[in-house]
């Protein structure tokens, strides 16, 4: 096991380089100058040439790559941005907190909203409940979730005078509050999350019930509830947990689109505002640790199946 | 002695009428009509948006781009079916020319994507070696990144237009999906008959072309028609970000987009239409790509 944990993370630095590689190279290859725009529009420096020099522009492209990995693997220093000079890696850990709480709810709902009635649609297979379960997964898969997240910001608003709180307080400072203003964008998106989740859980349990200790687990005349949900449902949540696993750099995509239509100061709205801005290093930096965060999930969700399954063994 | 020969029965059977058997792109179809009610309601509503496409020109009197300011947020009526938005634009002429930009993106990203998933997927199966071992981590390193951050990234830098945000989606879907190319290709490479024709002389060019691309063609249908779904939904999501498809084309996603917002809550046709047909076009292109997958490739089937 730990051979296994020391292999895979060895194998993760070259990835790691090669994520590095991508993202400076496509911030550097790709047109569109933020340096003109910050002279011309905004008056940061008295010419292009002085402002390209400030910040470090003037020179080749493979001693600006060097010294960002380098600040990053020696002083911790992501950059600073452009336009506030600010260091990003404090404003990221400053707006992480509400990105995390908004994953952690909307993969509480899905997930919950998932297995339940994955589990009643596999339980009750071919009757009036497993057809409404697998109908709503479809719908859950077909809605756009921010198409919904439209609809719910803006028909409650002209038909019963409700509208979403726009003010966000830290959970922290309350948490009551802060639930009421994380409930619904996660709701939303939770909802439209859920429908992979429930076919998956329902192949899954409908293989599991099919199997030979199941069936003796019946002769031996256990409580149907004792079966599914002891017996069965531990085997049948390892394909959900790998695909939750799959999905979460969908989550972590998606929250740009959620914080920006609910107003949610999160790691996603510090993206977006960076990205219309043109503020390379924001978005540069933010890619690689998302990256980063995404290459050590998925290590994290592999070791998780030895947990599941102890049948696993890891060499 | 001698032998009389015994005259053999002749049967009498017109060759050309016996039933023949149907290729298999033909035969898929008919056993969708007959097995996947789902896949052929989705089939259907991908047609109908075919259509709205193709005729769109024909089937409205209104330009997608003609705004009349006397006829502003008028509600669903005679002259205009779903009403019109802040600048007097008809609703429903931008929903049908919407389906010509999203079929006109989703088959142009498809069609890139499948032939450059193709041509890496199979290059590196049959390649091996340190090639294939650096591609698949280049992958890997690419897989990492939340699509649509880097999506995002990469319209923001270019700028927004149409063919843009096809060339990225294609090129995003193929490295995504020459993994699974590659992996059906790995197990093709391995059949005795590959080895023939190597053993024969057949040069490589020969060998791919001949022997594993028509035996990883249905993977690659397969994949493309349930990336068509994601690539419509991804080109849409861009677009409400106002990164995607740039004025005055309509998108549907670009209608729903966070600048409409106050013209919503005036008139909230605007936010529901376009959120219906994104909706019914998505559902239609998910339900024809699983049943195909379950038709074609029953290796791939998921949840």
């Amino acid at each position: 096991m730990r051979q296994y944990v020391l292999r895979r993370l060895a194998l993760a630095v070259p990835t790691l380089v090669l994520v590095s590689v991508i993202v400076f190279s496509i911030m550097r290859l790709m047109p569109g100058d933020v340096v003109i725009r910050m002279v011309e529009g905004h008056a940061y420096a008295p010419t292009v040439d002085a402002l390209r020099k400030e910040l470090g522009l003037d020179r080749p492209a493979h001693v600006q790559y060097l010294e960002w990995v380098g600040g990053i693997l020696l002083r911790g220093d992501f950059g600073s941005s452009y336009w506030t000079r600010q260091p990003i890696w404090d404003e990221f850990i400053r707006r992480f907190p509400v990105t995390l709480e908004l994953a952690a709810l909307t993969i509480l709902t899905s997930v919950s909203i998932g297995i339940l009635v994955g589990i009643v649609s596999a339980v009750r297979q071919d009757t009036a409940s497993d057809y409404v379960g697998r109908i709503l997964a479809i719908l859950a898969l077909s809605v756009p979730y921010f198409g919904l997240a439209v609809l719910v910001v803006v028909l409650p608003a002209i038909y019963f005078k409700w509208t979403p709180l726009w003010t966000y307080v830290a959970f922290t400072a309350d948490p009551i509050e802060n639930l009421k203003i994380m409930s619904i964008p996660a709701l939303v998106f939770g909802v439209t999350r859920a429908g992979p989740i429930m076919r998956i859980m329902r192949s899954a349990l409908l293989e599991v019930l099919r199997q030979d200790y199941i069936r003796t687990a019946w002769s031996k005349g256990l409580p149907e509830r004792a079966i599914v949900l002891r017996h069965a449902l531990k085997n049948a949540l390892i394909p959900v947990v790998s695909l939750v696993g799959l999905q979460t750099p969908l989550y972590i995509g998606g929250s740009v689109i959620i914080e920006a239509i609910f107003r949610l100061p999160g790691v996603g709205l510090f993206f977006f505002e960076a990205l219309t801005r043109l503020d390379y290093p924001v978005v540069q930096s933010v890619n690689l640790i998302v990256a980063a965060m995404v290459v050590g999930l998925n290590l994290v969700i592999d070791l998780s199946y030895a947990f599941l399954d102890p049948r696993i063994r890891y060499r | 002695m001698s032998v009389t020969p015994v005259p053999l029965p002749t049967i009498d059977v017109d060759i050309r009428r016996l039933p023949r058997s149907l290729p298999w792109y033909a035969d898929v179809w008919i056993t969708m009509l007959r097995r996947k009610p789902l896949g052929t309601i989705g089939g259907a509503l991908v047609l109908v948006m075919l259509l709205a496409a193709v005729l769109a020109s024909v089937l409205t009197p209104y330009g997608f781009a003609e705004t009349n300011l006397r006829e502003r947020f008028v509600s669903m009526s005679a002259a205009h079916w779903l009403g019109t938005d802040q600048i007097g634009r008809d609703l429903a002429t931008r929903i049908l020319y919407g389906a010509r930009i999203s079929l006109y993106i989703g088959f142009g990203a498809v069609a890139l994507g499948s032939l450059l998933a193709t041509l890496l997927g199979i290059f590196s199966a049959y390649w091996g070696g340190k090639v294939d071992l650096f591609l698949q981590r280049a992958v890997d390193a690419w897989m990492a990144f939340p699509p649509l951050l880097i999506l995002m990234s990469i319209m923001s830098l270019l700028g927004p237009s149409v063919l843009n945000i096809t060339l990225v989606l294609g090129v995003a879907a193929g490295l995504r999906d020459s993994r699974i190319v590659r992996g059906v290709a790995l197990s093709v490479r391995e059949n005795t008959y590959v080895e023939g024709a190597l053993a024969m002389g057949s040069g490589h060019m020969r060998v791919t072309l001949v022997h594993i691309l028509p035996n990883v063609l249905p993977t690659i249908i397969v994949v493309a028609t349930t990336g068509l779904s994601t690539v419509i939904l991804t080109e849409a999501s861009l677009s409400f970000l106002g990164l995607g498809v740039p004025p005055p084309y309509p998108t549907w996603g670009g209608m729903l987009s966070l600048a409409g917002l106050d013209h919503m809550y005036r008139a909230p046709w605007l936010a529901i239409w376009p959120a219906v047909a994104l909706s019914l076009a998505v559902f239609g292109f998910n339900m024809l790509g699983d049943a195909l997958r379950d038709l074609l490739d029953p290796r791939l089937k998921g949840g």
